[in-house]
């Protein structure tokens, strides 16, 4: 089930990635949704799961770009990894701390990319500093939408069935 | 997983995927399309036609909605020309009308033996049992007992005048006497206003030979019409008494659509003459 959700999460991502590439050219400057699955996946804390979410998000970022293969590959799986073994140590609920872990990833795998093209590609054009930034926030504040989005409605539905398990108390 | 292994396999994928990247670099030349890069293509070539099937599709609707809408916005525009076009072409057909009723009353006014006036009728009653007709006849105004016609024949009698304006007495109206004469047989009479747009001819003997379709004319014995204008023709024929014909009459003008008439310029003889002579014949 965790499997088809990520593909299905995965699929979405594509098909966002590409919507918005037509309307904007610039999208893929600003948002990184595949990094963003990979981190959604990572949170959970299970490192191998996150390692390679973030190896197949990575590979098809990779088709995408016109970058060499393995480049989002590489950040995405050692990010996912990262985040995960992070999630195991720390308990995290607060807002800004959560967000502050989306951002941590996204701050890192620019780094790591940055690297990656350096060693590799050292004629490559990085981008901009406000492109790095721009990721970086986006990054945070749409994991953090989702994730509140989703804990709401998981909050919803427990509340719900707890309504109906209710047990009927007879007159005394 | 064992974090050993996880461990492991973390060094494996990062290694390989260092290893692709190497494999890719410049330095070493070649085709940088790997088997892996190729295979990833082709599973995300559908995503992509998808997404692009998608906004044609998208885009193709609003062109469709924004074209209908200036579609609509055309067809009101040429529904609207149109109405305006017919609306030119009724007022076109109505002046031609009058252009071509005002030559003919032209050509009548210069070839005709009298002095003729146009006036123009704004008011026609021919229907209830007066039957009367209102014309607007200028600053000239016009006098009491002016014969008034059409190209085709006798209308009536002016009864009333004030200002630019004047009353005709039709000559369908019961009250209307007119000296008249019947062509072919040379015969006088008097024709009578019936109502409902007939005249009768009367005292004809019974010894004149009288058919359908003979022309009456004015005879010029009453004071008021010249003598030869058209009258009206016989319309039937019936044993009236020992003596007359019961003869119907149809007038010459067709009262019924008239716009423009004339009033004969004409000097009357002076009314005491006309009263000593008896004047039945209004």
């Amino acid at each position: 089930m965790a499997f088809a959700k990520f593909l299905a999460a995965l699929a979405v991502a594509v098909l966002l990635h590409l919507a918005g590439t037509r309307v904007e050219p610039l999208f893929p400057l600003a948002v990184d949704l595949f990094l963003l699955v990979a981190l959604l996946e990572a949170r959970h804390g299970r490192p191998s799961g996150a390692m390679l979410a973030g190896l197949a998000a990575g590979l098809v970022a990779d088709g995408l770009t016109g970058g060499p293969y393995g480049l989002f590959g590489f950040a995405n799986t050692a990010v996912g990894y990262g985040v995960a073994r992070a999630a195991q140590q720390l308990v995290v609920q607060r807002s800004t701390s959560l967000a502050a872990v989306f951002a941590a990833g996204a701050a890192a795998q620019q780094a790591i990319l940055a690297g990656l093209a350096l060693v590799f590609r050292p004629g490559a054009e990085l981008a901009g500093p406000e492109w790095l930034l721009a990721k970086v926030a986006t990054t945070a504040l749409a994991g953090l939408a989702w994730t509140r989005a989703v804990e709401r409605l998981a909050g919803g539905l427990a509340r719900r069935r707890a309504g109906r398990a209710k047990p009927m108390e007879l007159p005394k | 997983m064992k974090p050993r292994w996880t461990r492991v396999l973390l060094a494996v994928l990062l290694v390989g995927q260092l290893f692709l990247l190497a494999a890719q670099t410049p330095a070493r030349g070649g085709d940088p399309q790997t088997l892996l890069a190729s295979v990833t293509l082709r599973l995300l070539g559908p995503f992509a036609r998808l997404s692009a099937a998608t906004g044609e599709a998208v885009r193709g609707a609003r062109e469709a909605t924004r074209g209908r809408a200036a579609l609509a916005r055309e067809n009101r525009r040429l529904r609207e020309e149109l109405l305006e076009l017919r609306r030119d072409r009724l007022r076109l057909a109505a002046l031609e009308q009058e252009a071509t009723a005002l030559a003919r009353g032209v050509d009548f006014a210069r070839e005709s033996p009298w002095r003729l006036r146009a006036a123009e009728v704004v008011y026609l009653d021919h229907a209830s049992w007066l039957k009367t007709m209102l014309l607007h006849v200028g600053p000239a105004g016009a006098r009491l007992d002016q014969p008034v016609i059409t190209e085709a024949g006798v209308v009536g009698r002016v009864i009333g005048a004030a200002g630019g304006y004047a009353k005709v007495q039709l000559v369908t109206d019961g009250a209307a006497h007119v000296g008249a004469v019947l062509e072919r047989a040379r015969r006088q009479a008097i024709a009578r206003g019936a109502g409902a747009g007939r005249m009768t001819l009367e005292f004809v003997p019974r010894q004149i030979a009288v058919e359908v379709g003979d022309r009456v004319l004015t005879a010029g014995i009453d004071g008021v019409y010249p003598r030869g204008i058209p009258l009206g023709t016989v319309s039937s024929v019936a044993p009236g008494s020992e003596l007359f014909h019961a003869i119907e009459i149809e007038p010459a003008a067709d009262l019924a659509r008239l716009s423009f008439v004339y009033l004969i310029e004409r000097e009357t003889p002076p009314a005491a003459l006309r009263s000593e002579a008896g004047d039945g014949l209004r």
